[in-house]
């Protein structure tokens, strides 16, 4: 196992699979079917909404059942200045103010939302976050004129007038020349995601990382050692919300339709549930948990047996919290440490019981502990 | 000698990078738009996805799990059981001549349109030559322009949603059952033919479906004299589950208006058993109108305790025979459907009853074989030229013929006016 440690910790080796995922993705595109490209782009706007709900369960510890709230906020935001300027003067300047809105409101609203909610704990917080989509659905539905209400808004086939003077109907995330629509909206939304995970592995990797975990393990010590955690909790759940909000956007460039529907309280639980099987306090757990999201039932509609999706899940969820406590993401963690343990068994070494007693102690995770991450 | 190592080894991680970039770019994507060989100069015509020489692929998308997977679940098997009996019957044979089985691969969407958007790309790369038959309204607009834009059809939708069948807005869409507003009108129509004055308080959810519903009662007994609508009061909805409000408030506030007809245009089942048993019980006894969605008399009147006399009359508009009435189940259609069901359906403790959805997808499933025997050529333009051009077809279970041919209106145009006897619904032309 030293050998393999040894391999796994060199930084040439990680820096080197770091840049052949990064050529994957880059290259992937361009040589995949097109449901490969949609089911990756797919898969990467849920890690990003799961990404932001990491931040704010798995690395600051407050539970927040309302995600679907900010994420469908953000869907708004972006797909209704596009809807309504672009075509116009604005062109693709719609997109652009789609895209800052879309982070921007379901920021403020987190921000203002967390000022007042967050001096609430435990339950008392989770049944306060419920009521956001709660209510964000109805107002949703109320203002129809605005929002499209039930039916909705779609923006594959928008009026715009062409050069030659004549209407034609467009999609604003339609590729240029050389590429098909599929390539180009898997580009935009990779790179969108990826610019958002290396903007929260930094963030939790530095002060504010270690300010969340000392927030999640113990408030009382946090206050004693001058970081506050009502400051910490707010800007964790505002956070949170900006990355639902730019989930939103992602799901328009991927699917350029939303809904009412999309604010729904239960797709908050469908994220966190996600959260949970990835791996909530960690980086990669969030693309475990997209996938997870996105394949299981694809896999099962494959196979013509859909109506077991729930029910396969069910079975996935108890099995990670019985095996996996920590997420998929914890998956070489615990097989090393298993590994440690049964060579302990024949062969006591100092070093290595204490690394497996340290890594048992689940509780006190350190953000440290997320290097593989 | 360190930075030696060093960049000896960033050129080694280089290289591999590089190599695996070659790699995959080598394989370089569309080898399937090589252009068709000029051999076969007899066969004109190239076939869409998801037809052979024997088989057909039709896809469905549709809550199979979740809150809605009940009446999900019959739009598939309905298909299924009809479909099921066919292809053991050899096939269906088409217009150009060939005979194919038709296979059904349906796609939970868990009334989710974000899922929904997702099944269609998933249909797409399992080439289903059309697609339909699913319920909801955003689940279906989530894929529409999708659709349009990869000339897949979409057809004989469930939803009352009228742009599915705006041919303009929806070339290549059409709805099945009637849009929300002839369920209103035909209400509106039966309501003038009374001859009566009558004063109608209105309820209505603010949205599609119930806006839908009043436009369709408004734009009947406009200019009538006899009618006035005295007051409208409105809800907003919420989750099918839970929408918030009781509307025990609004019905008394109706009842104010001695109003003797009530429109009541709510799609929250267990709102109107409460709003039947508290106008009641507060004395006001008017006629109502209920959608089809919430008129189901084991599901709504009798738990709200409301027999023949309690209102002068009970009114829901039908467009198919109910599957759970004695009748259907004694006659040879019907029996066929029920053994059908029994056999092929794949849905959870499926009865084919629970649910009319199961019976409509079994209308659908004919509307589609009427298609399939006329399209002369084996691509979607041609089975959509044959869709669109169904006329004074008699489909097993439902009211009148059903006709696809006029823009605007979804396959089954015939709904009827039913009034509440007790038991079930009969047929009437006239309110009173």
């Amino acid at each position: 196992m030293k050998g393999y440690d040894a391999v796994v910790s060199n930084r040439w080796v990680r820096l080197g699979a770091f840049l052949v995922v990064l050529v994957v993705l880059a290259v992937l595109p361009l040589v995949a079917d097109p449901f490969t490209n949609q089911t990756i782009s797919h898969i990467a706007v849920f890690a990003v909404a799961i990404l932001g709900l990491n931040i704010v369960m798995g690395f600051t510890g407050q539970v927040s059942l309302g995600h679907s709230f900010f994420v469908g906020i953000g869907a708004y935001a972006a797909i209704i200045p596009i809807r309504d300027w672009w075509g116009g003067p604005l062109a693709e300047g719609a997109i652009v103010i789609g895209f800052v809105l879309s982070g921007l409101i379901p920021g403020v609203l987190g921000l203002l939302i967390a000022l007042v909610t967050v001096r609430l704990r435990g339950l008392a917080l989770a049944m306060v976050t419920i009521a956001l989509p709660t209510i964000g659905l109805p107002l949703a539905q109320k203002f129809s004129d605005f929002t499209g209400g039930n039916e909705g808004i779609s923006i594959r086939r928008l009026d715009y007038v062409g050069a030659d003077g004549q209407v034609h109907k467009g999609n604003p995330f339609a590729a240029g020349p050389g590429l098909e629509n599929d390539q180009w909206q898997y580009y935009i939304v990779i790179a969108i995601a990826l610019a958002f995970f290396a903007l929260a592995y930094f963030l939790v990797r530095g002060k504010y990382g270690r300010a969340f975990a000392i927030v999640r393990s113990n408030e009382a010590i946090a206050s004693s050692m001058g970081v506050s955690p009502y400051r910490y909790k707010v800007l964790a759940f505002t956070i949170a919300a900006v990355y639902g909000g730019i989930a939103g956007f992602l799901l328009i460039v991927w699917g350029q339709f939303t809904s009412s529907e999309t604010l729904a309280f239960h797709h908050s639980i469908d994220l966190v549930i996600a959260s949970i099987v990835g791996g909530a306090g960690s980086i990669v757990g969030a693309v475990l948990g997209g996938v997870f999201y996105v394949t299981v039932s694809q896999i099962m509609n494959g196979l013509q047996l859909s109506i077991y999706t729930t029910l396969v899940q069910g079975v996935v969820i108890i099995l990670i919290l019985f095996l996996l406590p920590g997420g998929l993401a914890s998956l070489p963690r615990t097989i090393r440490r298993l590994v440690r343990r049964g060579a302990a068994g024949h062969s006591v070494e100092a070093g290595h019981a204490a690394d497996s007693a340290s890594g048992n102690t689940k509780t006190q995770v350190q953000p440290s502990e997320e290097r593989n991450t | 000698m360190k930075t030696t190592l060093s960049g000896r080894r960033a050129i080694a991680v280089a290289a591999s990078v590089g190599a695996i970039a070659l790699v995959l770019a080598g394989c370089a994507r569309g080898g399937g738009d090589v252009a068709p060989t000029g051999e076969d100069t007899s066969a004109a015509v190239e076939p869409s996805p998801g037809i052979t020489d024997t088989t057909l692929t039709f896809g469905i998308s549709t809550p199979l799990t979740g809150a809605t997977a009940g009446p999900g679940n019959c739009t598939v098997d309905g298909a299924l059981a009809y479909f099921g009996t066919k292809n053991a019957e050899g096939g269906i044979t088409f217009g150009d001549g060939k005979t194919r089985k038709i296979e059904i691969k349906s796609y939970d969407d868990e009334y989710n349109p974000e899922k929904s958007a997702a099944n269609f790309n998933q249909m797409v790369a399992d080439g289903v030559f059309a697609a339909g038959l699913g319920l909801g309204t955003p689940t279906n607009r989530a894929w529409r322009e999708a659709a349009i834009e990869a000339d897949v059809p979409q057809v004989l939708v469930m939803t009352g949603d009228p742009i599915f069948s705006d041919r303009t807005e929806s070339p290549v869409q059409l709805g099945l059952v009637p849009i929300y507003q002839q369920e209103g009108a035909a209400f509106g129509e039966a309501l003038v033919a009374n001859g009566q004055p009558h004063k109608v308080a209105a309820l209505y959810q603010n949205d599609d479906y119930g806006k839908g519903y009043l436009q369709g009662f408004k734009d009947a007994v406009a200019g009538n004299p006899n009618i006035e609508i005295v007051k409208e009061l409105s809800y907003e909805p919420g989750p099918a589950s839970s929408t918030p409000n009781y509307l025990e408030p609004q019905v008394t506030e109706l009842a104010g208006t001695g109003a003797d007809v009530f429109f009541q245009a709510v799609s929250v089942t267990p709102r109107v058993v409460e709003n039947l048993a508290k106008a009641a019980a507060i004395g006001w006894t008017p006629i109502w109108f209920l959608p089809s969605n919430t008129a189901s008399p084991g599901g709504v009147l009798t738990p709200a305790g409301v027999t023949e006399t309690t209102y002068p009359g009970i009114y829901a508009v039908g467009f198919s025979e109910a599957a759970a009435a004695p009748p259907f189940a004694e006659s040879e259609a019907g029996k066929a459907y029920f053994a059908a069901i029994a056999e092929y359906a794949q849905g959870p403790e499926q009865d084919g009853k629970a649910f009319p959805h199961c019976v409509w997808s079994w209308i659908g499933a004919q509307i589609l074989e009427q298609a399939f025997e006329k399209m002369t050529e084996p691509t979607r333009d041609s089975f959509l030229d044959a869709l669109y051009s169904i006329k004074g077809f008699d489909a097993q279970f439902a009211f009148g013929s059903i006709d696809t041919t006029v823009d605007g209106l979804p396959a089954i145009q015939t709904v009827s006016l039913q009034k509440f006897n007790g038991k079930g619904y009969t047929n009437v032309d006239v309110v009173g």
